[in-house]
């Protein structure tokens, strides 16, 4: 076996609601999330056997297991880098422990209280720490010290490159809260975004203004994979994992300041061959889920993986090909990062399986495959999925 | 705790040499021994030839602008008083792509252009070490 194509299958996914005060603990939210994908495959508790965390996520899978009378585990691990290794390459790594039988039924999570900050500190604010270590040495001491400050510096050296504008931002931010307004059950459902509501939102570090970063949320998302021999004995139709891939080099070595010039990137190095071993060309996605932590990076990961060229994300979104229902890709179909909730980007994961199963509020008809990239700035994640016919 | 003043560094492992020369009002970077190329951050192994030899070459201290940000909402209590302030990426004139982080003084944030040519002066952090910021450069 050379290939985990078409390996291992997305069988149950659940979620808590989507919040800025949970008002309970991670691990709670964690096993409700769990308990609820589980629930969704039609399995028992003692069928699953792996759990795969963040790096980043405070619950220890042994308790989690103890909590949710999981009797044994026989693979657990866990991904680095935040939103850029966690939403995707947990998954990554349970299809390989499925597929070469280290694990049957393999469950990944995150779980956080990251907008009450009970249990995790909030990331849109800087550290209380008088002193600055690591290459937080470098930035912090000048005032640098969120990702949205570093993602301003690349977003307005591509607006000098390329010619982008605060429009174009705004036309990802528009587009993906039209989608949660579809969604009952995203954060920012009721609350529609137009260009003018985003151009009259408060600037945080120019060029990026409140409207192109993420929300902030308390909540836990969770998908349990398995093999396709199982899968096809459970209550929903599988959703298959047809290729996916880890990017990172020498130029994500400066936290999330991303070098826009460097012709290899996070994302290409993942592109060059997640279609290939897909089988599958660009124009093949019927729906897309970058990941929407700042808008500037989704234009980037737009172009990095290639559905258009370096600089020219700004004229390939211009005429709405990201909005759905008319939009040719249409993006987050339930809200993403910036509008459903920000469960660092595993909520879009449930979301791409909705899109395959037919169950999406803003469903692609016949929709056969999806694109999924975790955060990019940093060293990231990316798989591309299928639905069996 | 609230704090007045933005963090101060902590020399990561085999930086010190760069902070000290700071001290000295001395901007340098470490340069590899073998091949010369010059390297932000300071690290271990050069990237170009993986030598490990390395001395600390001191800098003219003149770049320009590759790109900035005017922070314009504080997240941090000593930013409260500062914003808007200017955090900006200059590449140093001895090397392409050789980019460093620092603040821009001297200068209104709406007269900042991209390639503006800027020098290298010493601000005094209250912990004592001095931090390297640039200004625009008068030629």
């Amino acid at each position: 076996m050379r290939s985990i194509r078409d390996q291992a299958c997305i069988v149950g996914v659940g979620h808590t609601e989507y919040s800025n005060e949970s008002g309970r603990s991670e691990m709670r939210l964690a096993c409700e999330a769990i308990g609820a994908a589980i629930d969704d495959a039609g399995l028992q508790r003692d069928c699953i056997d792996g759990i795969v965390k963040y790096t980043y996520d405070n619950n220890d899978p042994v308790l989690i297991a103890k909590n949710l009378g999981i009797p044994r585990l026989r693979f657990f691990s866990e991904v680095a880098y935040g939103g850029g290794g966690g939403p995707v390459g947990t998954i990554l790594l349970a299809a390989m422990a499925v597929t070469t039988g280290q694990a049957r039924a393999v469950v990944v999570f995150r779980a956080m209280n990251e907008r009450s900050g009970h249990g995790t500190r909030r990331y849109g604010q800087a550290s209380t720490g008088r002193a600055a270590v690591g290459t937080s040495s470098y930035h912090a001491p000048y005032g640098l010290f969120t990702p949205a400050q570093m993602v301003a510096l690349a977003a307005h050296r591509h607006m000098h490159l390329y010619g982008t504008t605060s429009t174009d931002f705004a036309e990802i931010a528009v587009a993906v809260r039209a989608h949660a307004n579809r969604n009952p059950e995203a954060y920012m459902y009721g609350r529609p975004m137009s260009l003018d509501d985003h151009q009259n939102s408060r600037m945080i570090a120019t060029p990026l203004r409140l409207f192109d970063c993420c929300l902030e949320t308390d909540g836990a998302a969770a998908v349990v994979i398995t093999t396709p021999e199982r899968a096809r004995h459970l209550p929903h139709p599988p959703v298959f994992i047809a290729a996916g891939g880890m990017g990172a080099g020498p130029w994500n070595d400066r936290a999330m300041i991303k070098d826009i010039e460097s012709a290899e990137t996070e994302a290409t190095v993942i592109a060059e061959h997640v279609f290939k071993d897909a089988g599958v060309e660009r124009k093949d996605i019927d729906v897309l889920f970058l990941y929407d932590h700042f808008t500037p990076l989704v234009l980037m990961a737009l172009e990095e993986y290639g559905f258009c060229g370096r600089g020219m994300g700004k004229d390939f979104i211009k005429d709405g090909c990201l909005r759905w229902p008319n939009g040719a890709l249409p993006l987050n179909t339930s809200g993403g990062n910036l509008s459903e909730g920000y469960i660092h980007g595993m909520q879009n994961n449930i979301e791409a399986v909705r899109q395959l199963r037919g169950h999406s509020h803003c469903q692609v008809e016949g929709a056969r495959h999806v694109f999924v990239a975790a955060g990019n700035g940093i060293a990231t994640t990316a798989m591309i999925l299928r639905r069996e016919y | 705790m609230e704090s007045d003043c933005f963090p101060y560094p902590i020399a990561a492992e085999g930086a010190e040499p760069f902070w000290s020369a700071c001290n000295r009002c001395e901007l340098k970077m470490q340069r590899c021994a073998d091949c010369g190329d010059y390297r932000w951050m300071p690290d271990e192994f050069c990237p170009q030839c993986g030598s490990l030899a390395a001395d600390w070459a001191l800098l003219s201290g003149r770049g320009h602008v590759t790109t900035w940000t005017v922070v314009t909402h504080p997240v941090h209590s000593a930013a409260i008083s500062r914003v808007p302030y200017i955090v900006a990426e200059v590449e140093m004139e001895e090397q392409r792509g050789l980019r460093m982080i620092s603040n821009l003084v001297e200068v209104a944030p709406e007269s900042v252009v991209f390639n503006q040519r800027v020098s290298v002066t010493f601000q005094s952090h209250p912990s004592g070490q001095k931090l390297p910021v640039f200004r625009p450069l008068v030629e």
